[in-house]
């Protein structure tokens, strides 16, 4: 190792003088976006953070950050993440299913499929989340064949509860998972998984060993997209929850539309920011154990 | 570059180490035979393997050889088991594995393209067989180590293949399928993406270690010079068939088509007509330039056409001799050991390819007149109808 140490130095040093040069004339392309960013998006992050931070009489104050992790915004900031944490994991599982049949089809079934995943999407959510309703109903076209075929129990209240809420958000986020899993799944060179076959693997050995942790990259960006993505959704969650339901999103469209309570939603809209930034966080920090721990592993 | 060849010497230092290291512990040899019989095996109606058939010894080293859309890559895909055959049947030591899963077979697999898998270190991926084997811990540990040590590869063996040079990855690649032992290897061009030096290296290393364990080796190339270097026999390949399978100095020496004749070393080739009165073991040709050539017994009709082959390095130039072809020399260039000469046959018919002739002795300048002959040995007599 140390005679080898020298060489990869010397490349280094090489290679960060060439960056020096290059991100100097990056830093004039990137002007534009910077202004972009700076208007659009800093700034307003920075007024919605000064407007939590700021009591009626416009001094400093965290009482509705006290307010908003109390009592029954607590209980509903707590139900919001297990509703997104549900939906992440329905999501992946029904996702990971479709996306690794559409990766193995032919080409122009592959593109028909994703067509079948994705369109949906572009029609409007609202339409889409009374569709559902109308399926999950205790009429609906569910239970009405689940009595018709005698399974115990039925009809199922599938509406108007934590149930329906996550079927609702679970089709919407589905399309997300399914592109980012089909993605990953096509870049998997098949002859890996033969190469493994003829050493006497299993099926199951190959998925587990070899394929899944292929995968796995994609795995954690698509579970963790729908996540980030269904905390702050509203639409369905507020129509399928049917008001017994209630998600931060529709919290805070209750503080602004109805009280005119402008800096407690501002606080629960960065309670929010800060847990998409936490979620990042964790997905970053889980790759870097899995690398140190790989390393550990091999330098045993 | 030194590191480079650092690398390349401790290598070669290795290869002996690596087969010792892997030397079986039982006595049983490791090799197994392996016998094919008429694999066929065709695409959207276009054969690409057309009857294959061919008996492989135990510890034997044999290649497929042959240009692209020969049906060398098909034949060892199904010996592996990965591709189907439409009909035949493949046996190793007697039992049919025909409709095995490749898994199933033992066989041994390293491919052009290594196939180490992205996720795992060099020591996972060579541990790989081994855990799938139910090998204890320690047993793997010991054995990947030992192989790695002896490959050479011990400092790489936390890093990721993508951190690792093609010779290397390669080696890792053999490492994989050397650290189970299995019986019968096939290799698929596993040279092919490497560089000149470094094949020339890694042939000598993939030689000593099947020789030191008695492995059978099945390999696949369409690079004439590393078959000749590694194989015990050779089948030359063309358009799904088996034209000749045999030592590398029996296909050399004895080319039982046109094809292989010209396609391994070139040949020249001069047509003419089968002479009366011949002894019992051998041909005279008289050619249609004028002259006669001696060739080994071939069986024909005495008036019959046909076409003698002979190398360039095995024609002679000699001073009139009885039944010589004369002719007027073209170029002479001298590239190092020996001259290259074409000579332009008398009664040649125009538009004939001029003889290709090598030669060590002084040569003769553009424009002399020279006579040609060839040693009976030398010659090879087809039928004029045989393609090639």
């Amino acid at each position: 190792m140390a005679g080898t140490a020298l060489a990869p130095g010397k490349v280094r040093v090489k290679t960060s003088a060439m960056r020096g040069h290059r991100s100097r004339l990056a830093l004039v392309n990137a002007v534009p976006v910077t202004v972009f960013l700076l208007v659009l998006f800093v700034y307003p992050i920075i007024g919605v953070l000064s407007l939590s931070l700021k009591g009626d009489s416009g001094a400093f104050t965290l009482h509705w950050y006290a307010d908003a992790l109390s009592g029954v915004n607590l209980s509903v900031l707590l139900s919001t993440l297990r509703i997104s944490a549900e939906t992440a994991v329905l999501s992946l599982l029904v996702g990971f299913v479709l996306a690794h049949a559409i990766a193995r089809m032919r080409p122009a079934f592959a593109a028909l499929a994703m067509l079948i995943v994705v369109v949906p999407h572009f029609i409007s959510a609202l339409v889409r989340t009374y569709g559902w309703i109308i399926m999950l109903g205790e009429h609906g076209l569910i239970n009405t064949l689940l009595i018709s075929l005698h399974v115990p129990g039925a009809p199922f209240s599938l509406l108007y509860n934590e149930t329906g809420v996550v079927i609702g958000t679970t089709s919407v986020m589905l399309p997300y998972t399914v592109l980012v899993l089909q993605g990953v799944m096509r870049g998997v060179d098949g002859r890996l998984l033969a190469a493994a076959a003829g050493f006497g693997a299993s099926r199951f050995t190959i998925f587990r060993r070899i394929y899944l942790p292929l995968v796995a990259p994609g795995i954690g960006t698509a579970g963790l997209l729908s996540f980030i993505l269904c905390l702050g959704y509203y639409i369905t969650p507020a129509l399928m929850g049917g008001g017994k339901q209630t998600v931060v999103a529709a919290l805070i469209d209750q503080q602004v539309m109805q009280q005119d309570q402008w800096n407690s939603a501002a606080a629960f809209g960065v309670i929010l920011l800060l847990l998409t930034f936490a979620g990042l966080g964790g997905l970053g920090l889980a790759k870097l154990r899995h690398k140190k721990a790989a390393a550990r592993r091999s330098s045993s | 570059m030194p590191e480079r060849t650092r690398s390349l010497t401790a290598a070669k230092l290795s290869a002996d180490h690596l087969a010792t290291a892997l030397a079986p512990r039982s006595s049983s040899p490791t090799g197994k035979s392996l016998s094919v019989t008429g694999l066929c095996k065709s695409y959207g109606g276009t054969t690409v393997v057309d009857g294959v058939d061919m008996d492989i010894a135990a510890g034997e080293f044999v290649t497929f050889l042959g240009s692209s859309g020969s049906g060398k890559t098909t034949t060892l895909m199904m010996l592996a088991g990965f591709t189907e055959p439409d009909s035949g049947a493949i046996a190793v030591d007697g039992r049919d594995i025909t409709k095995l899963n490749p898994g199933k077979r033992d066989f041994g697999f390293v491919f052009q393209q290594y196939l180490l898998f992205p996720h795992m270190t060099v020591a996972e991926n060579v541990a790989f067989p081994l855990t799938l084997r139910g090998v204890p811990k320690a047993e793997i540990r010991r054995r990947v180590g030992e192989t790695l040590e002896a490959a050479g590869l011990s400092k790489f063996a936390g890093r990721k293949p993508r951190e690792l040079s093609g010779g290397q990855q390669q080696r890792v690649a053999l490492c994989r399928v050397l650290v189970y032992r299995p019986p019968i290897v096939l290799m698929d061009e596993p040279l092919g993406a490497l560089d000149k030096r470094l094949r020339d290296q890694m042939q000598t290393e993939i030689k000593s270690i099947q020789r030191e364990l008695g492995l059978t080796v099945v390999y696949v190339t369409h690079d004439q010079e590393e078959a000749l270097v590694l194989s015990d026999r050779i089948a030359i390949m063309k358009d799904g068939r088996i034209e000749q399978f045999d030592t590398p100095r029996g296909l050399f020496e004895r080319p039982r088509t046109p094809f292989v004749a010209d396609f391994l070393g070139a040949a020249n080739f001069l047509t003419g007509n089968v002479e009366e009165g011949g002894a019992d073991d051998c041909t005279r040709v008289r050619l249609d330039t004028g002259g006669v050539l001696t060739a080994r017994a071939h069986p024909c009709m005495p008036g019959q056409s046909v076409r003698a082959a002979v190398r360039p390095g095995k024609l002679r130039l000699v001073g009139a001799e009885e039944g010589c072809c004369s002719g007027t020399v073209e170029t002479a260039v001298y590239v190092g050991s020996l001259t290259r000469i074409t000579v332009r046959l008398d009664g040649g018919a125009p538009g004939t390819q001029p003889l290709r002739i090598e030669t060590a002795a002084v040569p003769p300048r553009p424009g002399e007149r020279v006579c040609v002959t060839a040693d009976r040995d030398d010659v090879s007599v087809f039928d004029a109808t045989d393609g090639g």
